[in-house]
């Protein structure tokens, strides 16, 4: 009967590297194969023939196999590893890491979003006699070994927006947070909340969540990760990945796949070697703290004592992340230093922290985030402007402090007061002099009329001077296409509908600005004309120009698509930063420019943008970020790219906390990382009215959730409907509501008018 | 590249099409003229068949279609577009695209520039203002601000109670609006804020800008023109006289117009009627000046029942009423005509005269005659003309595109417009007595269209009219 069992057992395990090799050919495996081939045979033919030590023989071999199988994984294999059902999955680990646990909302099917599990747990601990338990918030993706109600830990806005909600609860209980990341990305529709919302609100959120929070992260697929990824500390599991993109999804784009066809295994294999996916890569690049060995070939719900691990690990990682900040450790901090992980559950330590504390730990956070991916970019500003715009920056910082945060808030005081002087002042001359003036004007009925010398309709006439606008008016645009030379006309797509008439290409992109006058259908248009005519880049100061985007991973082929792109569009990277004026108001902003690998954000964008947050913060300026269309997180930079959303999100949250007004304007298409980040987490996102704004294109939600997209899905207006944005404007009154919304949403400390 | 000889490709239809054919034909130009298929039988396209050949009639759907007439252009060769009146001829963009497109063209009209420039309302009462020109009291730009609003506003009905007006009146008219909409009339200065403000909404809402412009409302004014004539360069510009242009339809359309403006001498005007005629004459020349005006235009004037001329809107093409004006103008003592001397200067020929050498003599009369239903506002009456005819004078013009030999339908596309008719006199008197005389001898008949009620032509509000021309 044993025996029997044992023989199953090792089938299965045989089925299991089946399973994750594929049909790859190896000597280990082909004589794994054989033995067990033979062995089973054997016990079929007749029962009871293979013996004890047979077995145990065959058993050995097979866990000697595994680990020499487990030294030759390549990127594929273990993605394969964490998709597999037998992979571990979050209710495991809530049975045999944690010592108790409730489930919160979760019964099966019946949930909000059965992908996405919330559970509050504890860890018991013996400290002298007492025992304790320290509670812990529990968040993370829940596959469910294969239920297809889990569906395969994509989660939903609204599951997102359950584990945000359940992080504020834990804000509010002073509770750590665990999260747990097993998703292959975020579920793609834009229901509201929507996904790419939620996950900017999630990040937005975490970037000054007041708790310490600690990340397990197995299958990190983009976006879905982040939602619960920004964390204190990182622990990655050995056979896990963390990538910006599926490498299915990477190969489609690679190979230019359109509709339903299929990239070729070769092709996405190599996809997954490229983007640097592993725990070790990821180690490497600092985007991971630790990284948790596995058994071999992955861990599996028998494997009893990596669970113990684990959780000597989750309470190593978050005594650091407490220790950090707490004020009393004295010994305990060292102890929780020096010591290794397996000495972690000695070593008690309260998990409650006290404001101050918390605060520190933020910024700690924002802190570890803001120093990451340093080798992923080039500056190639040089070691003197390097200092001179350092010492500027503090000159600027100390100017904007002395200016408005010590002599502003007196001024503003003194200001009051006198407007209040001025105004009583006003109120008893009035009543001193009027009865004065009554009897003056009585004896002297001929004294107005003497004053009246002017003539009351030259008066009129000087009610506004004709010099102050020009007479003889230009064109109403400071830029207009070079594509306007064209002699053609083009007919507006609406005409059937509008019935606009054909417009003549020099009118439509001059006078028209690419608008058609009949139905205000927007033609496309180059980010030139904003920066002009909207940003006035013309007078505008551009800093960090030099910052440049590389080829981090040296990804097969892009140095040259990267140059191209330098080329063609002079820039060095897609992000522009300038300082200018809107109409007499200053302001930073960041543009994000489609010709250059179509608005992509990599190292060096995330950077340009982080910088540009810090200047309008230093100055105290409005902070601006016009995108003129973003494909997404560059995905040839890997998770060089992908971390640029935690970051940027972190210096914007930084930047509005301190009282900035960050404004958002979006343009053709802008879609994913960036908008499910730092640019959807703006409290104010406007639309040019030609934009298409979601978190996946139609091709992507097609291809995942099966679901037909109507073709007007990802528009503005349906944008606008859904929440996403918050107004719509034309392009041509784009600077006019601009200047508007300026002097109309003021941050609570920026004196920019 | 100058063309030895040019073609003129004439974008318009009816009796200014065939005027335009006529100069062509004494100025030795060729032209191209089109017809839609509602104007088939009209008058117009008949002299083209006459004048230039069939080869010349090119047909399209639609005269406000420019790819159209841009793709005739190019078929037929031309070097030179006729926009006439309506239509294209005050489009800037047209005229533009005629001179920048790969094959250019001339544009017989005032530059693009000074199209754009004139063409706005706003644009053209900051030029008056800055030149010392009257206009109408009231603002020359948006106003956003409410404070600048109600200064306006009190300022505005300080002068209409200096100037005597009982009760004044301040229109309130949304800035980016037109065709009526946001317009508002306030009586008093209470009432003013609260229109203020629910024009601004209303713009802010409708038009996107909240722009407002404050106006004096003008009651029982007089309508008064000068036609304008310079050469290509804008250096020099003459005028050839005034016009009255006070008889109007209750749609604001002119029916009946009379050159010179005011008959001083004979007429006891209230005012010096020869000083706001001289007023007038030499700001719109001042005006022309100034914004380098080259080619024909008119200056448009409103004349308050005291004698004030303000400066209401410049007409940068050639008018209806242009014939009126050529009609009591000689240059050198030689009769003048305004349409060929548009065509000339347009093609780049020199003036070649002075105001000097213009002089006026007599009286003219326009009759505009319609097929309308005077007593029911003005309703245009669809139907067929049986019957035409008037007995030819030597001091009296006819142009009309309705054929005196047969039938002609009238089309419901376009406006109801027959035939225009020029009277002259020695002075006033006379005028009116020839006019009324041309009156009686029109035969004029017709059957309506569709129901069964009778034909309508206003040939009677005319003659009932002719009495009181020229009286304030």
């Amino acid at each position: 009967m044993d025996l029997e069992r044992r023989l199953r057992d090792l089938k299965d395990r045989m089925t299991y590297i089946r399973d994750i090799f594929g049909t790859r050919e190896d000597d280990s495996i082909r004589l794994l194969e054989a033995r067990l081939g033979e062995a089973l045979e054997r016990e079929a033919r007749t029962p009871g023939s293979v013996s004890a030590e047979e077995l145990a023989r065959l058993d050995d071999l097979f866990s000697f196999s595994e680990r020499k199988l487990d030294t030759m994984l390549t990127p594929m294999d273990r993605v394969r590893i964490v998709r597999h059902p037998q992979r571990i999955c979050l209710k495991d680990i809530l049975e045999n890491v944690y010592d108790n646990y409730t489930e919160i909302g979760g019964r099966g099917e019946f949930n909000i979003d059965p992908s996405m599990c919330i559970a509050r747990a504890y860890f018991s601990r013996r400290v002298g006699e007492k025992v304790v338990r320290q509670m812990i918030m529990v968040i993370g993706h829940e596959k469910g070994h294969g239920e297809a109600y889990r569906n395969g830990g994509s989660a939903k806005p609204w599951g997102n927006a359950k584990a945000l909600h359940y992080m504020k609860v834990a804000e509010t209980e002073n509770i750590p947070v665990h999260t747990f990341i097993f998703t292959p990305g975020a579920y793609p529709v834009e229901d509201w909340p929507g996904a790419a919302q939620q996950i900017a609100r999630n990040l937005y959120e975490m970037a000054a969540l007041r708790v310490p929070v600690i990340s397990v992260c197995s299958e990190g697929g983009s976006g879905g990760a982040e939602a619960i990824g920004l964390a204190d500390r990182r622990i990655m599991l050995s056979h896990g990945y963390y990538s910006v993109i599926s490498p299915e999804g990477a190969a489609a784009i690679e190979g230019g796949l359109r509709g339903g066809e299929r990239a070729t295994p070769e092709l996405i294999a190599r996809c997954a070697t490229r983007l640097r996916i592993t725990a070790d890569d990821n180690l490497q690049n600092g985007y991971v703290d630790r990284v948790l060995r596995e058994p071999p070939l992955g861990a599996r719900p028998h494997h009893y004592e990596f669970f113990r691990e684990l959780r000597r690990e989750l309470i190593q990682a978050t005594n650091e992340a407490v220790s950090e900040v707490k004020s009393m450790k004295l010994f305990r901090a060292m102890a929780v230093r020096a010591s290794r992980t397996d000495e972690a559950e000695s070593i008690f330590m309260r998990w409650n922290l006290s404001p101050s504390a918390l605060n520190r730990l933020v910024e700690l956070r924002q802190r570890k985030y803001r120093a990451m991916s340093r080798h992923a970019r080039l500056d190639g500003t040089g070691l003197f402007s390097r200092a001179a715009a350092g010492a500027r920056g503090t000159v600027d910082a100390v100017h904007s402090y002395l200016r408005y945060d010590l002599l502003g808030r007196q001024k503003k005081r003194l200001d009051a007061m006198f407007e209040e002087l001025g105004a009583e002042a006003h109120l008893v001359r009035h009543k001193l002099l009027m009865p004065l003036k009554r009897s003056m004007d009585k004896v002297l009925v001929s004294g107005p009329e003497g004053r009246r010398g002017v003539d009351p309709h030259e008066e009129l006439t000087r009610l506004s001077c004709p010099e102050d606008g020009a007479c003889l008016s230009g064109s109403q645009w400071a830029w207009i296409s070079p594509r306007s030379q064209e002699d053609r006309t083009v007919s507006c797509p609406n005409v059937r509908t509008h019935h606009c008439p054909d417009l003549w290409v020099p009118d439509l992109l001059g006078d028209f600005a690419g608008v058609c006058p009949n139905c205000g259908h927007h033609f496309p248009m180059e980010y030139r004309w904003y920066l002009e005519n909207v940003f006035n880049y013309r007078e505008s100061r551009e800093f960090n120009r030099d910052l440049e985007s590389i080829n981090p991973l040296n990804y097969e082929q892009f140095d040259l698509k990267l140059d191209k792109a330098k080329e063609a569009t002079g820039l060095k990277s897609a992000c522009l930063t300038f300082e200018t004026t809107i109409e007499s108001v200053e302001a930073v902003v960041a543009v994000l420019c489609a010709p250059f690998r179509g608005g992509s954000v990599g190292a060096a964008e995330g950077e340009k943008f982080i910088r540009a947050a810090e200047r309008a913060g230093r100055k105290r300026q409005p902070f601006i970020a016009y995108v003129h269309g973003t494909a997404g997180i560059r995905i040839q930079e890997g998770v060089n790219g992908v971390i640029q959303m935690p970051r940027c999100t972190i210096a914007v949250r930084r930047y509005i906390d301190a009282g900035g007004l960050y404004l958002v304007l979006y343009d053709t298409n802008s879609y994913a990382g960036p908008v499910a980040s730092f640019l959807g987490c703006s409290p104010y996102q406007f639309a040019v009215r030609s934009s298409n704004i979601g978190f996946a294109g139609p091709g992507v939600i097609a291809e995942t959730t099966g679901l037909p997209v109507p073709p007007n899905y990802h528009r503005a207006d349906h944008a606008l409907s859904r929440g996403h944005i918050h107004g719509i404007w034309d392009r041509r009154e784009a600077k006019k509501n601009l200047h508007q919304a300026l002097l109309t949403m003021g941050g609570r400390n920026l004196y920019y008018r | 590249m100058v063309p030895d000889r040019h073609k003129v490709l004439i974008a318009n239809r009816g009796e200014i099409a065939m005027r335009v054919m006529r100069a062509c034909r004494e100025l030795d130009l060729d032209f191209v003229a089109v017809c839609t298929e509602a104007d088939r039988e009209s008058g117009h396209i008949r002299l083209a068949r006459e004048l230039a050949g069939d080869g010349a009639v090119y047909r399209i759907v639609s005269y406000l279609d420019a790819n159209e007439l841009f793709a005739v252009a190019d078929a037929a060769g031309a070097t030179a577009v006729h926009p006439g009146y309506g239509f294209f001829a005050e489009d800037f963009r047209f005229a533009r695209r005629v001179v920048r497109r790969d094959r250019p063209m001339e544009f017989i009209g005032p530059s693009w520039w000074v199209i754009r420039d004139l063409g706005d309302k706003i644009n053209t009462k900051r030029i008056a203002r800055s030149l010392g020109v009257p206009t109408v009291p009231g603002s020359d730009r948006p106003v956003y601000s409410e404070l600048e609003a109600e200064e306006i506003a009190a300022n505005l009905f300080d002068f209409q109670a200096a100037q005597g007006i009982v009760d004044g009146v301040v229109m309130v008219k949304a800035s980016a609006g037109g065709g009526g909409m946001g317009i508002e009339e306030v009586g008093s200065f209470e009432a003013f804020r609260s229109v203020f403000r629910r024009i601004r909404n209303y713009a802010k809402r409708n038009f996107g800008d909240e722009g407002v412009l404050i106006e004096q409302r003008i009651f029982d004014f007089n309508h008064l023109e000068v036609q304008v004539v310079a050469e290509r360069g804008g250096k020099a510009q003459v005028h050839f006289g005034t016009r009255n242009c006070s008889i109007q339809s209750t749609g604001k359309q002119k029916r009946l117009e009379v050159a010179p403006g005011f008959a001083p001498d004979v007429i006891p005007y209230t005012f010096d009627a020869s000083g706001v005629l001289d007023a007038i004459t030499r700001h719109s020349l001042a005006m022309a000046k100034e914004a380098g005006y080259d080619n024909v235009g008119t200056w448009e004037w409103i004349v308050t029942p005291r004698g004030e001329p303000f400066l209401m809107e410049v007409n940068t093409r050639i008018q209806v009423e242009n014939g009126v004006s050529a009609v009591i103008s000689r240059v050198h003592d030689r009769p003048v005509d305004i349409v060929s001397e548009q065509i000339r200067l347009a093609l780049g020929g020199r003036l070649g005269y002075s105001q000097d050498d213009i002089r006026f003599e007599g009286v003219g009369i326009e009759y505009r005659i319609v097929a309308e239903n005077t007593d029911n506002r003005f309703t245009p009456c669809t139907g067929t003309i049986t019957r035409f005819a008037w007995r030819p004078h030597d001091w009296l013009t006819v142009h009309t595109q309705v054929p005196q030999d047969r039938a002609y339908e009238i089309p419901m596309e376009y406006d109801p417009n027959l035939a225009l008719a020029l009277v002259w006199g020695r002075d006033l008197a006379e005028v009116r007595e020839r006019g009324l005389r041309f009156l009686d001898e029109l035969v004029l008949e017709g059957e309506s269209g569709g129901r069964s009620e009778a034909f309508y032509s206003n040939v009677k509000y005319l003659r009932d009219q002719t009495g009181g021309i020229l009286e304030f």
